[in-house]
C-alpha cells in the first residue's frame, strides 16, 4: 500500500512538473499584427565547387558519352542569416532570389525545405546554385541580349572572365528580387530581401 | 488498486483524445501531391521563372480555398534548367513522390516526356501550347487552359486581315505577302508554322520564304532586309521576346514596311519595354490576359504576387505568371472533379476530370476551357491583341470554329 502511494505520489508530481514546463513553455499566439517580419541577410559566399574554366561544343567528339555544349560547372554557395524576431518559432517555407552577375541576370536560385526557427534565434541557409556556361550564354542571350550587345562583349568572353576570376569575387554578385515566406500558426509572411557580394 | 484504477483513468482521459484528435488532425491533412517542372536558370529562363512564380503563388491560392475538396495540394515544384535529361529524372522523382499529375514546362520536356506519360497515366498540364498536343488519340495526358499556337497563329493572320487589309487600297487589287520569322530547328518556333500558312493560303496571301531567326539573335538585319526584298505585308513571329524585338526593331530601323503578328511567347510586356516605338501595332495572340488587365480573377493573381512575392515588382511580372494560372486553375477543377467522383487517380483526372469540363470559366481573359474525350482544343474563339500607345488591347476576337466549322471539325486537330 505504502509503495504505491510512493508511486501515485512520484506520478503527480512528474504530471505537475510537466504542466508547468508546458505552461513555462506556451509562447504568445502570432497574429497579423504581432508576427514581426522575420531578417534575411547574406551572411556571405563560398564558390562550393571549383572545375576551372573550360568549355568545348558539340564538334569535340568526347572520350565517352555524346557530344554537345559542354563546359566547367560553376557552383556557388549563398549563405544567408535568417533570424526570428518573435517571440514564438517560425517556419521558413520557402526563399528564392535572382542571381545577378554585375547588371546581368542569371538565373533564378533558392531554397524549399521547410525550417523552422526558434524564438528570438538565427539560423544560417545555404543555397546552393550551379551555373554551366552553355544555359548561361543562352539565357544571357535570351534575357539579357541588349546589355550584352552593349557591354561590348560576347557571352562566352563575359562568362569566362566571371569563371575565372570568381577565386577571388573581384566582381560583384547580387541576390536580386528575393522573396522569403515565413509562417507561423497559419499566420504567412512575406519577406523580400536583396544583398551583394562582395 | 483503486489508485491504479484512478491513475489508469487519468491517463485514458488526458491521452486517449489527444490520440484520437492527432490522427485524425492527421487524416484531414492528407496531401495531394502534384509536382511541377519549371525553368528558372536555363535557356528559357526569361519567361520560365515568371511562370515558376504563378505556379507557387496559384498552387497558394487553391490551398487557401479548399485545396482538393478538403485535402492540401503539397506542390513539388523543381528547376530542370531546360536540360531534357534533368527533366526525365525530376519526372522520375515526381511519381516515387506519388505524384498525381504535373505542372510542366516548355517544348522540350513536354515532348520528352510525352510517352511516358501516356503510358504512366499520368495529366501533364504544360505551357508548351503545341496543337500537336491537343488530339487526345495520340497525347490523352497532354494538357494546357490555352488555345493552341496554331490556333492562335490561324485567329492572328485572320485578324490582321479583317482589320487592315480589308482597309488596305491594294485590297482586292493583289495579294498580301506574308512571311515567317522563326528558328527553325527550335520545335516551339516550328510548331504553327503548318497552321499559318495554311491560312494565309485560305485567305489568299502570297507565301514567301521563311527567314531563318534564331532565339538569341540581336541583329536580325539581313533577314529583315530579304522580308524587304521580297516586299513582305505581313511577318509571322514565332521566337521569344529577346529575339522578336531585336527583329522588330530592325524592321523599324530599316523601314520594312510590313506589319507583325506574334506568338505568345515573344508578345508579353517586355516587348514593350525592349522594341519601344518599333512595337506600336504588332499583333499578338498572349493566350490569355496581360499581367493586371481588368479581367476576371485577375484580383487574385494580383493579390497573391504581392503577398508572396513582395521581392519582385509588380511592373516586372508578366501575362506568362496568368497563363501558370490559368493552367493550375484548370488542373484544380479536374482534380476536384475527379475527387468527387472518388477517382483521384491520373486517369481519373483525366476521364472524370477534365474530359467532363464543357464552357468551364477561369476568368483571366482564357476563352471558357472544353476537353472531350476526342478533342483536347480547349476553344475555337481567340482574343487577339494589338500594341496601341504602349499597352495591349483587343483588336479582335476570332472565332474559327463558328467561320470554318467544317475544318474545325474536320482538318485542323493536331496540327
Amino acid at each position: 500500500m505504502r509503495e504505491k502511494s510512493t508511486i501515485f505520489a512520484f506520478l503527480s508530481v512528474l504530471a505537475v512538473v510537466a504542466f508547468m514546463a508546458g505552461c513555462a513553455g506556451m509562447t504568445a499566439k502570432p497574429t497579423d499584427k504581432n508576427f514581426k517580419a522575420p531578417g534575411v541577410t547574406l551572411s556571405h559566399m563560398e564558390v562550393q565547387s571549383y572545375w576551372g574554366w573550360w568549355f568545348y561544343d558539340a564538334k569535340i567528339e568526347p572520350t565517352k558519352g555524346k557530344a554537345g555544349a559542354n563546359g566547367s560547372p560553376l557552383v556557388l554557395a549563398f549563405i544567408f542569416n535568417v533570424s526570428n524576431p518573435n517571440d514564438f518559432p517560425v517556419l521558413m517555407e520557402k526563399m528564392q532570389f535572382t542571381v545577378g552577375f554585375e547588371d546581368f541576370d542569371i538565373n533564378t536560385q533558392g531554397s524549399s525545405e521547410a525550417m523552422w526557427i526558434p524564438a528570438g534565434k538565427t539560423n544560417q541557409v545555404r543555397v546552393i546554385a550551379v551555373q554551366d556556361p552553355a544555359v548561361t550564354s543562352g539565357s544571357l542571350m535570351v534575357a539579357s541580349g541588349d546589355k550584352v550587345k552593349a557591354s561590348g562583349k560576347g557571352p562566352m568572353d563575359l562568362i569566362e572572365n566571371w569563371w575565372t576570376q570568381i577565386p577571388d569575387f573581384t566582381f560583384p554578385i547580387y541576390a536580386r528580387n528575393g522573396s522569403a515566406i515565413f509562417k507561423a500558426d497559419g499566420v504567412v509572411k512575406s519577406v523580400p530581401f536583396s544583398a551583394k557580394f562582395p | 488498486m483503486d489508485l491504479k484504477k484512478k491513475w489508469f483513468k487519468f491517463v485514458a482521459v488526458i491521452f486517449i483524445p489527444a490520440l484520437i484528435f492527432g490522427i485524425s488532425a492527421s487524416a484531414l491533412a492528407a496531401e495531394v501531391k502534384v509536382g511541377a517542372l519549371n525553368d528558372v536558370t536555363g535557356a528559357t529562363s526569361d519567361v520560365g521563372k515568371d511562370y515558376a512564380l504563378g505556379i507557387a503563388d496559384a498552387i497558394r491560392y487553391v490551398n487557401d480555398n479548399g485545396g482538393i475538396n478538403g485535402k492540401p495540394i503539397k506542390l513539388y515544384q523543381f528547376d530542370y534548367g531546360y536540360r531534357i535529361p534533368e527533366a526525365l529524372t525530376k519526372y522520375k522523382l515526381f511519381k516515387r513522390l506519388g505524384c498525381v499529375a504535373v505542372l510542366g514546362w516548355g517544348t522540350g520536356d513536354t515532348e520528352a516526356l510525352s510517352p511516358t506519360v501516356t503510358q504512366d497515366k499520368m495529366p501533364y498540364v504544360s505551357a508548351s501550347y503545341s496543337a500537336h498536343l491537343t488530339n487526345p488519340a495520340k497525347t490523352p495526358y497532354n494538357l494546357f487552359a490555352a488555345t493552341d499556337y496554331s490556333t492562335n497563329a490561324r485567329a492572328a493572320i485572320t485578324a490582321w486581315y479583317d482589320t487592315r487589309w480589308k482597309k488596305n487600297p491594294e485590297f482586292g487589287k493583289r495579294k498580301p505577302k506574308f512571311v515567317c520569322s522563326y528558328h527553325f530547328a527550335h520545335p516551339y518556333c516550328s510548331a504553327p508554322i503548318k497552321a499559318i500558312k495554311d491560312q494565309a493560303e485560305l485567305l489568299g496571301f502570297e507565301v514567301g520564304p521563311d527567314q531563318n531567326v534564331s532565339l538569341v539573335a540581336i541583329d536580325t538585319k539581313s533577314q529583315v532586309l530579304a522580308m524587304k526584298d521580297y516586299g513582305a505585308d505581313l511577318v509571322w513571329h514565332g521566337n521569344t521576346t529577346m529575339s522578336v524585338s531585336a527583329t522588330v526593331r530592325d524592321a523599324f530601323a530599316l523601314g520594312l514596311k510590313a506589319e507583325h503578328i506574334v506568338n505568345c511567347w515573344g508578345f508579353d510586356e517586355n516587348l514593350v519595354k525592349l522594341a519601344g516605338k518599333a512595337a506600336e501595332g504588332v499583333f499578338g495572340a498572349p493566350r490569355c490576359a496581360f499581367f493586371g488587365e481588368n479581367v476576371k480573377n485577375m484580383d487574385k493573381v494580383v493579390e497573391y504576387a504581392k503577398k508572396y512575392n513582395p521581392g519582385v515588382p509588380l511592373e516586372n511580372r508578366t501575362t506568362h505568371t496568368v497563363a501558370a494560372w490559368a493552367n493550375t486553375l484548370a488542373l484544380w477543377e479536374a482534380m476536384k472533379r475527379a475527387d468527387k467522383a472518388g477517382d483521384l487517380t491520373g486517369e481519373g483526372i483525366l476521364k472524370k476530370g477534365f474530359e467532363t469540363i464543357r464552357d468551364f470559366d477561369i476568368g483571366l481573359g482564357v476563352q471558357p476551357l472544353n476537353y472531350t474525350s476526342t478533342d483536347h482544343r480547349t476553344a475555337g474563339k481567340v482574343s487577339i491583341y494589338e500594341i496601341k500607345n504602349g499597352k495591349f488591347q483587343v483588336v479582335e476576337l476570332v472565332d474559327l470554329k463558328s467561320r470554318w466549322p467544317e475544318k474545325w471539325g474536320k482538318e485542323w486537330l493536331g496540327w
